[in-house]
């Protein structure tokens, strides 16, 4: 009775009614918005290094190996060499390893100069392995496999050559143009930044440097010629970026480190992924808190429009509640009119929060995806959005109780007097 | 006939403990069936009083009793019960609820108040039908009038959609505020002649205040405010 009379009233003042959800959905959509973007960044960084226990590269800082090695940002400021290289790996506990050469890019992508074993052990999302949309892996020396979306943005095909700069710009001068290379696989969608690489083989990578030094000395051709052949021979590049570590046992991880760290060779250091990222987000969570705390402030912005919209409709409607007075109702009645009035204002603009949010993410999916190769899920609200989802309700009928106080107030207190 | 509707002994009140006493009444009777015009111009302390016979306010001292139940030993949820069973109230204007239908509207007593709705129900096959006919016999079903907003509604169609509503489940009282003075001539006297055949229909009795005492001669009894009540006029 009283929520029916709630409801009619409402949608006898769609306008306001329509502002005030507005109000509250848009900021609903800000603070899941703020949090789902935090939580999925998280969670897509940490799937892309999951099934990785150690990332080594020359020594710098834990962090910014990470990023360079893993999510291809920034550049790593120092190789390793191969030995080096060839001499962890063969370390006992060491279940794989999958060398990284990066430096060059193709049209704004990244150029990653791996080998097979990228496509072999490489996983993602913890279990996830590497599966190729079409083609094969590397056969020839002159073979790459596109990411996803290096295809898909490029519009590569099979067989298409594809010819790689030095640099890591969008735009850059110097091409090896002599040495194009042919897409021979195509890599289906992962939501990790592989999509966003170009893999040749170690091989032809330093076959393509070395021709580009060629140009400038012949002799030097000349002698390496007979290295541009088939790929999977005994053929040893000199140096590499970084490379992957997979263990035999997790609980090997810490040890192992320490071993990298200590290796007399050259100065090298081992990152636990899950700690370097923690890192990360140390740094991050300050800008983080600043957004969710300018979000809070949005909401109770769009909670206190509510409150006016209600507060100024009730001197005009001291005649309505001296009308439902006459008619029986009890203050306590009245009370849970306006009170009702505030609570399907904030649930509608819970509700519709909730539906731009899924709206824009599917909308923005391929977007965030192609631009910041974050693969954002649309998966159901979690306990905690729930949660903040639950305090803006309660926060809506908290503020709801002011009107309806007052208007409870008049109700006692103007009797059956209608006051104009 | 001559069962008691309103007893009021001693009557006294004021808004608050500061405020000055605006109502005083020794004593005032009224019995079933009675059409009385009550009289008082404004300020006289007739909404108080109103409010007072509704059980809306309680006074300070004194009792009102209502159908033989004193008001004041009832608490303010029973209170409030017991006006949404026995009295349809009419006011001077703005009557209605902007944004509820005509029936609507008519029906909004028999949410509050289970006696009316049985009693709405036991004549007609619905809450519903009860409403479209009284409204019937108040010269308000014909064309569109049922369907319109009601604020598209004259001010004379509107007092008739209250009138209907007072009247619905057959309340033992209809108190009606003052609701001729926004109609002219022709159609106060029109509204009076339907509203007495309704309450004569429902056997309700009739408390019709008005400052307008050229009406008091249709009414069984008159009673002016400022020969009962004694306490100083407000101005």
């Amino acid at each position: 009775m009283i929520l029916t009379l709630a409801i009619r009233s409402l949608r006898n003042r769609k306008f306001t009614a329509a502002l005030s959800v507005l109000s509250i959905a848009l900021a609903v959509l800000l603070l899941l918005g703020v949090e789902r973007m935090r939580q999925e960044s998280r969670a897509s960084f940490a799937a892309t290094i999951s099934g990785t226990d150690l990332v080594v590269g020359a020594r710098s800082s834990p962090l910014h190996l990470l990023l360079a090695a893993v999510f291809h940002i920034g550049n790593a400021t120092n190789n390793l060499r191969w030995e080096s290289y060839r001499a962890i790996a063969a370390r006992p506990g060491v279940a794989w390893t999958i060398p990284l050469s990066l430096g060059d890019s193709h049209r704004g992508f990244r150029v990653l100069g791996t080998t097979a074993d990228y496509f072999a052990h490489f996983r993602y999302a913890r279990v996830r392995p590497l599966v190729l949309a079409q083609g094969r892996a590397f056969e020839h020396a002159r073979d790459a496999v596109l990411g996803a979306e290096v295809a898909r943005a490029l519009k590569y095909q099979l067989a298409d050559a594809i010819v790689i700069a030095h640099g890591a710009g969008d735009v850059s001068f110097m091409l090896h143009e002599q040495h194009p290379f042919t897409v021979s696989g195509i890599l289906a969608p992962t939501g990790t930044p592989v999509d966003r690489a170009v893999h040749i083989p170690l091989q032809g990578l330093d076959a393509m440097h070395e021709d580009a030094g060629a140009l400038a000395d012949p002799l030097a051709a000349i002698i390496n010629a007979d290295r541009d052949t088939e790929a999977g021979e005994a053929f040893v590049p000199r140096e590499i970026t970084a490379f992957l570590i997979g263990l035999t046992s997790r609980a090997g991880a810490l040890s192992m480190q320490r071993t990298v760290n200590e290796y007399r060779g050259e100065p090298l250091t081992a990152v636990l992924p899950g700690i370097a990222l923690q890192e990360l987000w140390e740094l991050t969570g300050a800008v983080e808190t600043t957004l969710f705390a300018v979000s809070v402030l949005v909401v109770v912005v769009g909670l206190a429009g509510m409150l006016v919209a209600l507060l100024t409709g009730l001197s005009e409607r001291r005649r309505e509640m001296a009308v439902l007075r006459s008619l029986g109702a009890r203050p306590a009645q009245v009370f849970a009119l306006i009170l009702g009035e505030a609570g399907c204002l904030t649930a509608l603009g819970l509700a519709l929060g909730v539906a731009l949010l899924y709206a824009g993410l599917f909308a923005a999916q391929p977007w965030i995806e192609s631009r910041l190769g974050l693969f954002i899920a649309l998966s159901a609200p979690s306990a905690y959005e729930l949660g903040l989802l639950l305090l803006v309700g309660v926060a809506g009928l908290l503020i709801g109780l002011i009107p309806a106080w007052r208007c409870y107030r008049y109700s006692l207190a103007d009797g059956m007097t209608i006051r104009i | 006939m001559a069962e008691p509707v309103v007893e009021v002994t001693d009557l006294r009140f004021a808004w608050s403990q500061a405020a000055a006493q605006v109502i005083d009444i020794e004593s005032l009777r009224i019995v079933s069936g009675e059409r009385i015009f009550l009289r008082g111009a404004s300020g006289s302390g007739k909404s108080t009083l109103l409010s007072l016979l509704a059980g809306v306010v309680t006074p300070q001292a004194g009792k009102v009793r209502m159908l033989g139940q004193d008001l004041g030993a009832l608490a303010g949820a029973a209170r409030d019960r017991f006006r949404a069973d026995h009295i349809g109230y009419i006011f001077q204007m703005f009557n209605l609820i902007a944004y509820l239908s005509v029936v609507e509207n008519v029906c909004l007593p028999c949410g509050f108040s289970a006696r009316r709705r049985s009693r709405a129900m036991r004549d007609g096959a619905s809450v519903e039908a009860e409403a479209v006919r009284l409204l019937g016999h108040l010269d308000m079903a014909q064309g569109d009038v049922l369907r319109r907003p009601v604020t598209a509604l004259s001010v004379g169609q509107q007092q008739r959609v209250a009138a209907a509503r007072a009247l619905i489940g057959a309340p033992e009282l209809v108190i009606a505020d003052e609701p001729t003075s926004s109609l002219d001539a022709d159609r106060r006297a029109a509204f009076l002649d339907l509203l007495f055949r309704e309450c004569a229909r429902e056997h309700a009795t009739l408390i019709f205040v008005s400052h307008d005492a050229a009406l008091a001669p249709r009414f069984d009894r008159e009673i002016a405010i400022a020969d009962i009540n004694r306490a100083p006029l407000a101005l």
